[in-house]
């Protein structure tokens, strides 16, 4: 629920609550909790434990350790010192009047996102785009509206520019402000050129700091209907520029998604904590940032990714978990380590499709080709994949599931060292056409074929996207 | 029991005890161990160094995790403080510690885990940090460093629009004169080896683990 007293409640929570020191959070507190959840949920996630679980126990007494956690850790706000706490009756309150429906852009491009349940007949939302990966500057129009200009693309993320009239942007500064003009202007020229001009926008990728969500979130500029983003810091934390972005995302009436990259490996822990800190992320951004829908994206800490086979195996129980006990919009992002033009790539990409379909996420969003990092090594294209395999899989059992993840796991395990960044947009597009080339779509049909040996019915009506769809007029 | 196999004995002991996290444990067993004649560097150099690249190496495979470097860090960190120093400075009047490295995240950016996980694996390396923490302006850096003594600057940043900083840093060294003083080395997902080389950093730090192993080398040592 989103309102102006629970906007001051929060706030008042974030300058009283308990004081503690940052290192005793990160370095005490989480990881000790983490580990007598563990334990008191009997959280076992072994290291050859199926992709994707069909364990509706396991997924129960996940949700229930993630809400003691949330419940136990709160999120501390680093500018304050002090932990915002909120009792197990407060969340249950907050997550059970939360919206179980989205409706996300403008007439006549407007799209809704439902909730959905493990092997939900129900399409789930594709949110296509580079998630924050940097672009020159002079392929990020072209770029967006190869996103854009896809019609299984029912919502669109940004980039981020690599630089601003050709100087280095800077955050906090006056050139974030720049960055931030400049991201508006060229993703409505994207949208525009698509011919999508009320396409729900995932916005501001400039804004590191709070200064170009303050500068671009407004009516007359990306308003309120697009969808726009404010993250919580590893693990639990915010500060007051992140809750700066929250007080003026809601006062501006906007659509707030919120994200949570928890760590392979930190303080959370291995798959099992991974596992408990998405569930009690998610649950601590809808207390914190009153958010509408939220995104989980575990990321390994050298690869920078989300398909590693033990991340996967984490985020499958964790979203099932949410699914079954919260009507949450729930998002997966998919970062994978593969670039454009490379098979890897899309692996990754179906694998980790078919795990969060089938495990009742509500949207995907990405994918964030090349682990994010590599500047413009981003296309459309790979979008258009997800969304193909994404539908193939609407109604898949979780054991069917389980087996094609298992099949792309097998495909790319090997290379996820080999970091396979693949080629910039301009080498794996057309970028006057905005088109692919010949040998990209060449790639992406030889994946296709092969998925369709495995078994999976791209072919369907539902693959195509011809049931199903919601349109808001 | 010959040397061998009581270094051995000693090793396998130690390695359950920065598992559990036990200081305790920690300094009575380096108390013993100098007690029974190993030199303070005998010991560091033969049994405390091949546990903590072990423990590196398990990090790399991630067969254990944060949690369980900052229990053996903080083994490592007490039993250096309360027996190592004392009997070195006691010997020489020097310590023990390879080199002083002050290290944060980049004005603008205010993400630590990866900061964090190279400052944890230096620590259980050797090294004195120095964490500034997040959000540290090119200045907050320098005036650390100072004031720390410290041998290298570490820079670490996710977000490419605070990137800039880093090369700010190194320009600010040389304004004021500084730059041979320090050895500088940067890292984070949008960072990379190039980038490094291009603002002028003497090193770059693709991981945790390969960021220890550039630190050595920036102090003279073998990676």
């Amino acid at each position: 629920m989103r309102n102006a007293v629970r906007l001051v409640d929060v706030l008042d929570r974030m300058e009283a609550g308990p004081i503690i020191e940052e290192e005793d959070f990160d370095m005490r507190l989480v990881p000790e909790t983490m580990a007598e959840l563990q334990a008191k949920y009997d959280i076992s996630i072994p290291p050859d434990a199926p992709f994707v679980p069909d364990d509706d126990a396991l997924a129960d007494r996940l949700f229930e350790a993630g809400l003691e956690m949330a419940e136990a850790i709160g999120v501390l706000c680093t500018d304050t010192g002090r932990r915002m706490l909120w009792t197990r009756s407060e969340i249950l309150d907050a997550i059970g009047i939360a919206p179980d429906h989205l409706t996300v852009g403008a007439f006549p491009d407007a799209h809704t996102e439902y909730k959905r349940l493990p092997e939900d007949t129900r399409r789930i939302t594709i949110k296509g785009g580079p998630v924050g990966t940097p672009s020159p500057e002079h392929l990020y129009v072209a770029i967006q509206q190869s996103y854009a200009q896809e019609p299984l693309v029912d919502l669109m993320i940004d980039g981020s520019l690599e630089t601003v009239y050709g100087r280095e942007g800077r955050s906090h500064s006056p050139w974030e402000v720049l960055l931030s003009w400049h991201e508006m202007e060229m993703v409505l020229t994207a949208v525009q050129r698509a011919g999508r001009p009320g396409l729900g926008i995932g916005c501001t990728e400039n804004s590191v700091s709070e200064i170009g969500e303050l500068t671009v979130t407004a009516a007359d500029r990306l308003g309120p209907h697009h969808w726009h983003h404010v993250a919580m810091i590893s693990e639990f934390k915010t500060n007051y520029a992140l809750m700066t972005k929250v007080a003026h995302i809601h006062k501006t009436g906007s659509i707030l998604h919120s994200f949570y990259n928890t760590i392979y490996g930190g303080t959370a822990g291995g798959r099992e904590g991974m596992a408990i800190a998405i569930v009690g992320g998610c649950i601590l951004m809808q207390m914190a940032y009153m958010t509408t829908t939220h995104s989980v994206s575990p990321t390994h800490p050298f690869y920078g990714n989300t398909t590693s086979p033990d991340i996967l195996r984490a985020i499958a129980p964790a979203q099932q978990a949410l699914s079954r006990n919260t009507h949450l919009l729930n998002d997966v992002v998919i970062t994978p380590v593969g670039g454009p033009g490379t098979k890897t790539l899309l692996y990754e990409v179906a694998a980790q499709s078919l795990l969060a379909v089938s495990s009742g996420a509500a949207a995907l969003i990405g994918p964030r080709s090349a682990a994010g990092t590599e500047p413009g090594h981003v296309s459309g294209l790979e979008a258009r994949f997800m969304a193909e395999v994404a539908h193939a899989a609407a109604g898949m059992s979780r054991a069917e599931a389980n087996r094609l993840v298992a099949e792309m796991v097998a495909r790319y395990k090997a290379d996820l060292d080999q970091r396979p960044v693949g080629k910039r947009f301009d080498e794996v597009y057309d970028v006057v056409r905005v088109q692919p080339t010949e040998e990209w779509l060449g790639i992406y049909e030889e994946v296709k074929s092969e998925l369709r040996e495995l078994g999976l019915n791209l072919d369907s009506a539902a693959a195509h996207d011809c049931v199903g769809r919601s349109t808001t007029v | 029991m010959p040397d061998e196999k009581r270094e051995e004995a000693l090793r396998k002991e130690l390695d359950q005890v920065l598992a559990a996290g036990d200081t305790e444990k920690g300094t009575q067993i380096a108390r013993q161990a100098l007690e029974s004649g190993l030199t303070p560097t005998e010991f560091f150099v033969g049994i405390i160094q091949p546990l903590l690249y072990d423990v590196g190496k398990r990090f790399e495979r991630l067969e254990i995790f944060l949690p369980d470097l900052m229990k053996a860090a903080k083994v490592i960190q007490t039993m250096q403080r309360e027996v190592l120093e004392p009997a070195i400075l006691a010997e020489s009047g020097e310590g023990s510690e390879l080199g002083t490295v002050v290290i944060g995240t980049c004005q603008g950016d205010i993400h630590d885990i990866g900061k964090n996980m190279v400052a944890l694996m230096l620590q259980v390396n050797g090294f004195r940090v120095i964490d500034l923490g997040t959000d540290v302006s090119p200045q907050n850096f320098i005036d650390a460093a100072r004031k720390e003594e410290a041998d290298i600057i570490g820079m670490s940043s996710l977000l490419t629009p605070s990137m800039p900083y880093m090369g700010d840093l190194i320009k600010r060294l040389e304004g004021l004169g500084l730059r041979e003083q320090y050895k500088v080395i940067v890292g984070g997902a949008p960072v990379t080896e190039a980038y490094a080389e291009r603002i002028g950093a003497d090193a770059y730090g693709a991981d945790a683990v390969h960021a220890v192993q550039m630190c050595r080398q920036l102090i003279g040592l073998e990676g």
